[in-house]
């Protein structure tokens, strides 16, 4: 009589896909770029929001100077190049010019906003921002270049507010650029060109950068996307560009049921798992595993959330 | 994070419009300032201006029920003693509060006079130049009387003649409007008459650091 032996296995699937792969992965290099989620608070209530963002969320709770003041320092102590600063809408957070502020005394900043009252209210306090030792330009979100399309998730009025915004932030002397939604299948080059036109009918150049994002679904949804295998990303990315994943030199920080935590990039602060810590320093020797939905738009569109 | 309030009372002004009165809780928060109110289930929630003063001892919301409306409905039909979920306060307008006690103007349409209540209800010895405020029927002015206590105010009903109003909408009575680089207008109401004031200002040369607004979508469905 034979007794054979199984052997029962047991997956992660963290750490392998459901065919019992290694997923892939990014080991950090550097922190370039600091981004700081301002909190889900936003003026608007748009349903497709991958932060489910609205007036008076509070999953990621709205930051304040002392918060993000030792962020800061920390970054700077670790060679950070930018802050970066996204929503919700970071102009609704009380404390957010003053943290503008505080950023631009040390480094060049970008601001992601909706282009509508908040920052419109704000202008007088934005205008001052120039003559800060470093420059902070906007990224406007402007969905789709069909006002009809965009009014229809952001409410009335809003794509001509945003625009309107665009252009006297321009004309004040700010760098812009427009954030807008990728269909599928689209034609890029064509899309893009529509938001070109746009540019030149407002009086704003034409050669502003357009940064396209695919739908990345509310939060907590899993999605669909294909999972990301080790072999993925020898056999279809290189050292180099793995360099250009976003959780490779950059990180998140937010706050959370009152605690300043640290996340692997802007897209993944719905999972617990991308919490990598309550310092900077703490987060740099994390593995970060390409295990979310949305590390899919990275690594087979690009990391796009920075403006590299 | 979110608090829990009892509610004090329901004051129906029309067949429409309610003001809703909560526990105040040492709830700090300035003329201007939003909070989210929720719908039963505690999720489903919308924004609505503080209408009392900072320093009142309880909280009003003055709020147009929505037929079909997720939040406003739910709130309409809230008993004394019952629990309404409340999110902290924020806001990024502020009514009066631009500038060195720089003068002001207010502008509103319907329950967009909330944040100028608030405003008139704490700093009543600070009162603007005048203020506009447009509803569509007259009964529907339900803070009339009061503004015109503290400060010189144009009614303007749109649906409707009124002894005491212009006929017609609010941006009507624009010409009637104190212009001046000093002043800050404040304008706090539907889109349309938000975007439109603000064009007409603009034509007029006010810079638009000296326009702040306030801005309601009819989205409550």
């Amino acid at each position: 009589m034979t007794t054979d032996t199984i052997e029962f296995r047991q997956s992660n699937p963290w750490l392998e896909t459901a065919k019992g792969e290694k997923r892939g992965y990014i080991q950090p290099a550097k922190l370039t770029e600091l981004w700081f989620h301002t909190g889900t608070i936003c003026n608007l209530r748009c349903p497709f929001c991958l932060e489910g963002s609205k007036p008076g969320d509070t999953r990621i709770q709205a930051l304040k100077l002392d918060d993000v003041r030792p962020f800061i320092e920390e970054a700077l102590d670790l060679g950070v190049e930018q802050f970066s600063f996204t929503g919700g809408e970071p102009f609704v957070v009380k404390d957010f010019i003053k943290i503008l502020q505080l950023a631009l005394t040390h480094r060049p900043c970008l601001v992601l906003t909706n282009g509508t009252e908040p920052l419109f209210n704000r202008f007088a306090d934005v205008v001052p921002l120039l003559d800060l030792p470093h420059p902070v330009r906007f990224r406007i979100s402007i969905d789709y270049p069909d006002e009809q399309r965009h009014d229809a998730g952001r409410g009335p009025g809003n794509f001509r507010r945003a625009w309107a915004t665009m252009k006297r932030l321009h004309d004040a002397g700010f760098t812009v650029s427009v954030a807008r939604q990728r269909d599928k299948d689209e034609d890029v080059n064509a899309a893009d060109e529509q938001f070109r036109d746009l540019m030149e009918a407002h009086g704003i150049p034409r050669d502003r950068t357009i940064v396209s994002f695919p739908d990345f679904l509310t939060p907590g949804s899993t999605g669909h996307a294909p999972e990301i295998t080790e072999s993925c990303m020898t056999t279809y990315h290189t050292e180099e560009t793995r360099a250009d994943f976003m959780c490779n030199y950059s990180k998140m920080v937010l706050k959370k049921n009152g605690r300043m935590r640290v996340y692997a990039c802007t897209l993944v602060d719905d999972d617990e798992r991308y919490d990598l810590g309550g310092t900077l320093s703490d987060s740099m020797n994390a593995r970060i595993v390409l295990t979310h939905h949305r590390c899919f738009s990275c690594f087979a569109y690009g990391a796009s959330c920075s403006e590299k | 994070m979110e608090n829990t309030v009892k509610v004090i009372d329901v004051v129906w002004h029309t067949d429409a419009i309610y003001e809703l009165l909560l526990e105040r809780n040492g709830q700090a928060f300035v003329p201007g300032d939003c909070v989210a109110l929720y719908a039963a289930d505690g999720q489903a929630s919308r924004p609505y201006s503080f209408a009392s003063g900072a320093d009142d001892p309880d909280l009003r919301f003055l709020i147009r029920r929505m037929d079909g409306g997720e939040v406003s409905p739910h709130l309409a039909s809230l008993k004394t003693g019952a629990d309404v979920k409340v999110s902290p306060p924020f806001g990024w307008f502020r009514p009066g509060q631009a500038g060195d006690n720089a003068p002001a103007v207010f502008i509103a349409t319907g329950t967009g006079i909330a944040p100028f209540l608030s405003y008139l209800r704490t700093f009543s010895s600070r009162p603007p130049l005048m203020c506009l405020y447009g509803v569509r029927e007259r009964k529907d002015a339900v803070a009339a009387a009061f503004l015109r206590e503290h400060c010189d105010t144009r009614l303007a009903v749109s649906r409707e003649t009124a002894p005491d109003a212009y006929h017609g909408r609010i941006t009507d009575l624009l010409p009637e409007l104190r212009l001046a680089p000093e002043i800050h207008y404040y304008l706090c109401g539907l889109d349309a008459m938000i975007d439109q004031v603000t064009d007409w200002l603009e034509e007029q040369g006010i810079d638009i650091t000296h326009i702040h607004r306030e801005c309601f979508f009819n989205a409550e469905v």
